[in-house]
């Protein structure tokens, strides 16, 4: 609070007192007081009035700053009228009061907020390992299928499977901890996993894979550096360019980090829609005119990696293709990620 | 032969499961009562436990643990729950392998085959021989009547399936499928040429028309 501010809130009962003060002077004038008396008084007047102001001030100014620290010590801001001093006056009081009436609603709010989505995230990973049982059963049924059928009927179900995966996926982003275990891993096992996951989708996108250097070692989740991987690889088939596509995944050490590089020669993405990939929804005009975009693999991706502490980048250029280089984080970022993550054993 | 024990709750992948083992040669146990399963472990004595976590009656993790505790069986958990953290918790309880539904038929019945082959501690069979034509899986070679030809990677595995099938048609589309498994990443035109090159090998060696081509089907050894 300046000094100005207080001033301004303060200007009603400072006129009030002056207009007061001024026809007190003009009263013990008119009853014959000398105007040396009057001088006087007056200069003890605004003598007192000065400093109780400034008391005031000073007093404001204090209380306002310890309530400004508290507010930012707290984590949780919603809880500071549960935090916050006792109050002084009777004014105060009330007004304490009606605030935390107001912070004890909002407190509540949020925890019944908090309690449903716990509950639908548990109720989206029972669902999605419920569903997984009747996938599994339908893809074991399916051999007996003739070879033609079998292949389509496949897709499909390699297609359910993506969008069940991405559902689980997008429950677990929203409380990462109870899933994520950094470990040591083969960057090359990462890659021949994410690719054998998708490989009906592969296939029969008549997808050209190509391996570069990929023996290196990563510090990560292996399951979702899998999950994100899947979701690039997916991305390249759907986004392919008919004409012999392709798909490059090579790795290069720089620094103490490890660099992923997936490429494709697919159609590529505008720029000008390019820094937007990462948003949640956001299909692009690609996605429009070939259907089935979610806009939901590339947010997630976007998640995880933060999680992971993956440096997550993307650069595209139209009918040339579309890159995307995850960086992994070195031994020891990766070490103290492991450290703030609650790992469960 | 060996014995597999499944331990699944739903009936369809049960039954689909018990069929497709018992055509890879195995013999095959259902579990369908779960509330004595270490009994009926070791009436049957399995060489191998498919074993699935949501179970009615116990968990799957408490019940491979406690088989842990008095026998080295191979376990292979087979599960829907597929976090990092469940599956450390099994491999932690001692269970061989971990595989997450829905799975592939043939990744499966790879890594039933690996676990089954480790506790046997037999190697798998180095040399395929089909009609005098024999394969070297570890040297990489083929050969016939003394003379023999070294093959590639991708023309050692399509020879290697066409012989583990010999007789029945194989398509394009399995011995792609066939080489993805094996991170061999390869398209169509690529299995072309590797064909030509293997049928030109084979020819060397004297055997021109080994490899025959089923017009819409696939190929024929």
């Amino acid at each position: 609070m300046t000094i100005r501010e207080f001033l301004s809130d303060r200007l009603g009962k400072i006129t009030g007192q002056l207009c007061c003060t001024v026809s007190a002077a003009l009263f013990l004038l008119a009853t014959g007081t000398s105007s040396g008396v009057i001088v006087l008084l007056l200069l003890f007047l605004l003598l007192i009035s000065i400093t109780t102001q400034a008391a005031e001030y000073l007093k404001c100014r204090r209380r306002l700053s310890e309530l400004d620290v508290l507010m930012q010590g707290l984590d949780q801001k919603y809880l500071f009228s549960e935090c916050a001093p006792p109050p002084r006056t009777v004014y105060e009081q009330k007004l304490f009061d009606l605030m935390r009436c107001s912070g004890r609603a909002m407190i509540g709010a949020v925890s019944d907020a908090q309690a449903s989505m716990q509950e639908y995230r548990e109720y989206i990973e029972s669902w999605v390992h419920e569903i997984k049982t009747p996938l599994t059963a339908a893809k074991l049924t399916c051999r007996h299928l003739e070879p033609d059928s079998r292949r389509k009927f496949s897709a499909e179900l390699a297609q359910i499977e993506a969008h069940v995966e991405r559902a689980l996926y997008y429950a677990r982003v929203k409380s990462p901890e109870q899933d994520c275990i950094i470990r040591q891993t083969d960057l090359a096992d990462i890659v021949s996993q994410a690719v054998g996951n998708h490989r009906t989708l592969l296939i029969q996108s008549q997808m050209k894979i190509e391996t570069g250097d990929l023996d290196f070692t990563v510090y990560t989740d292996r399951k979702w550096a899998v999950f994100m991987l899947g979701q690039l690889l997916q991305n390249a088939s759907r986004y392919r360019n008919n004409d012999s596509p392709s798909i490059l995944l090579t790795a290069t050490r720089c620094g103490r980090q490890v660099r992923l590089t997936v490429s494709d020669n697919g159609i590529g993405i505008p720029a000008h829609e390019l820094p937007r990939v990462f948003d949640r929804g956001f299909t692009g005009s690609n996605g429009r005119t070939r259907g089935g975009s979610t806009g939901i693999g590339l947010y997630l991706c976007r998640k995880l990696a933060a999680l992971l502490e993956i440096d997550l980048q993307i650069s595209s250029e139209e009918q040339k293709g579309t890159a995307v280089t995850l960086t992994f984080p070195a031994r020891q970022a990766a070490e103290t990620l492991q450290d703030c993550k609650t790992n469960p054993y | 032969m060996q014995k597999i024990m499944i331990i699944e709750d739903d009936p369809l992948i049960r039954e689909e499961l018990s069929l497709l083992l018992e055509n890879e040669g195995y013999g095959v146990v259902s579990v369908t009562d779960f509330t004595d399963i270490p009994e009926q472990i070791r009436d049957c004595a399995p060489d191998l436990l498919l074993l699935d976590l949501g179970l009615p009656e116990q968990d799957g993790l408490t019940l491979c643990a406690g088989i842990r505790k008095s026998s080295a069986l191979p376990i292979i958990i087979v599960t829907s729950r597929d976090s990092s953290a469940d599956e450390f918790h099994g491999l932690s309880l001692g269970c061989d392998d971990y595989i997450t539904k829905p799975y592939d038929v043939p990744i499966l019945l790879a890594r039933i085959k690996a676990v089954l082959r480790r506790s046997a501690g037999v190697p798998d069979a180095d040399v395929l021989a089909v009609n005098g034509l024999q394969v070297s899986l570890t040297r990489g070679t083929v050969s016939l009547n003394g003379r023999s030809e070294e093959l590639t990677r991708n023309e050692l595995k399509i020879l290697a399936h066409l012989m583990t099938h010999a007789g029945e048609i194989v398509s394009r589309a399995d011995l792609i499928d066939v080489l993805w498994e094996n991170q061999i990443y390869i398209d169509d035109n690529t299995l072309s040429v590797n064909i030509t090159r293997l049928r030109t090998k084979l020819k060397d060696l004297g055997m021109p028309d080994c490899i025959r081509t089923r017009r819409g089907m696939g190929y024929q050894l």
